[in-house]
């Protein structure tokens, strides 16, 4: 069984689909002259969307003085940057339904996507990086995962299952399966919902953040998924550290002292995110 | 968030906690104000509410952590690594500063 790169590209658009407005967001994300007022109309119509980004944007992690009670609102004190990324991650989490693939975690999956997004953003305020970018990089990078486990649930359990038996690496096991992995996915993914450059590079390369052209977002997320492993925030038994590159190591340069600020403010966003994200 | 409370989801509140921050419904009206004791019915309401989880102040006394069990599971997630020799240090350094942060060990600044 092995699946050429058309075949993932041709399948993406059966994929279950987010709400219209989330997809306007992410076409959104490099476009300057986009009428905010009727953006936040749109989404205001959602009332669980708004709901949840209303509580992520009045979480401390934003430290907001007066608490935001409208959409509109928290465009005003957050910026706009910020507030779309809130409402892509409170519309992302929950949307591809699981369950013809038995072996995959799915609440284990956003687990560690919210922890990795709330490393991302706390490494990047230390290396003065956009906060919002690489949170949202974070929240997605292993959205390739979601693409193979949507599109081929049956062969993806097969690599899970083969996974867990050799207790060996996710995309090793990906490639001998099925013959491409999460992160060629989640690239494809990537390009056809246009997301920006960086952002793209980043979910293609967060596995190896020292391949030329990678980016500084990709060491970001690379650091930020195995200080996320590390921290077991995923809640899963068999949960495996995957390889820390040294040269994305390095790249930060924080001290230990510094670390362990990380890992507190890291433990502290993810539990409030996750209780609003996953509720 | 400071270390003196938590998110706890509202199907798992119990009357007598102690609300940490004032609690505002979907329109951003207070339901309950900071400090309030939360009780049976108050739970209710705010099930009725749809509000999912309540930031509550923690109670529990500090337990220190049990330096054992917090070595065997690192162990564990690094299991892969290989943290005798020199090639994987950034690894290595990842588990060191992650078993001083459970353990909660000074750290020169």
């Amino acid at each position: 069984m092995t699946i050429t790169s058309e075949e993932l590209v041709q399948g993406l658009d059966d994929l279950p689909s987010l709400p219209a407005v989330v997809m306007e967001l992410l076409g959104s994300i490099d476009q300057e002259d986009i009428d905010i007022s009727v953006l936040a109309r749109k989404v205001s119509a959602d009332q669980a969307l708004t709901a949840k980004t209303l509580r992520l944007a009045n979480s401390s992690a934003f430290g907001l003085q007066v608490k935001a009670t409208t959409i509109q609102q928290a465009m005003t004190y957050l910026g706009f940057q910020s507030t779309r990324n809130l409402i892509l991650a409170a519309a992302m989490t929950g949307c591809f339904p699981s369950g013809r693939c038995p072996s995959f975690d799915d609440k284990a999956f956003w687990r560690l996507s919210i922890a990795t997004a709330a490393c991302a953003r706390v490494l990047a305020r230390h290396m003065r990086f956009n906060q919002d970018v690489a949170f949202t990089a974070g929240l997605l990078h292993g959205i390739g995962r979601l693409v193979l486990v949507t599109r081929f649930p049956e062969q993806y359990d097969a690599v899970l299952r083969e996974r867990k038996r050799l207790d060996g690496d996710l995309q090793g096991t990906e490639r001998a399966v099925l013959g491409v992995d999460h992160l060629l996915a989640g690239a494809a993914l990537a390009e056809h919902w246009q997301f920006s450059g960086t952002m793209q590079q980043a979910i293609a390369f967060y596995h190896a953040p020292e391949t030329p052209g990678a980016g500084f977002l990709a060491t970001i997320v690379h650091v930020a998924n195995a200080v996320a492993h590390a921290l077991d925030l995923a809640g899963d038994a068999d949960e495996l550290v995957p390889a820390v590159s040294s040269v994305a190591w390095t790249a930060l340069g924080l001290s230990e002292d510094v670390w362990l600020h990380v890992f507190r403010e890291t433990e502290l966003q993810f539990e409030e995110m996750t209780a609003i994200l996953m509720a | 968030m400071s270390d003196d409370h938590m998110m706890v989801p509202v199907t798992q509140a119990t009357p007598g906690m102690v609300l940490s921050d004032e609690l505002l419904d979907n329109h951003g009206l207070v339901l309950l104000a900071k400090g309030a004791v939360l009780s049976e019915a108050t739970i209710a309401s705010l099930q009725r509410h749809q509000i999912e989880a309540v930031p509550v102040a923690r109670v529990e006394a500090h337990r220190a952590p049990d330096e054992q069990a917090v070595v065997a599971r690192l162990d564990h997630l690094f299991r892969q690594h290989d943290l005798g020799g020199d090639d994987d240090w950034a690894a290595k350094l990842l588990r060191r500063y992650v078993e001083d942060y459970r353990l909660e060990r000074q750290v020169a600044p």
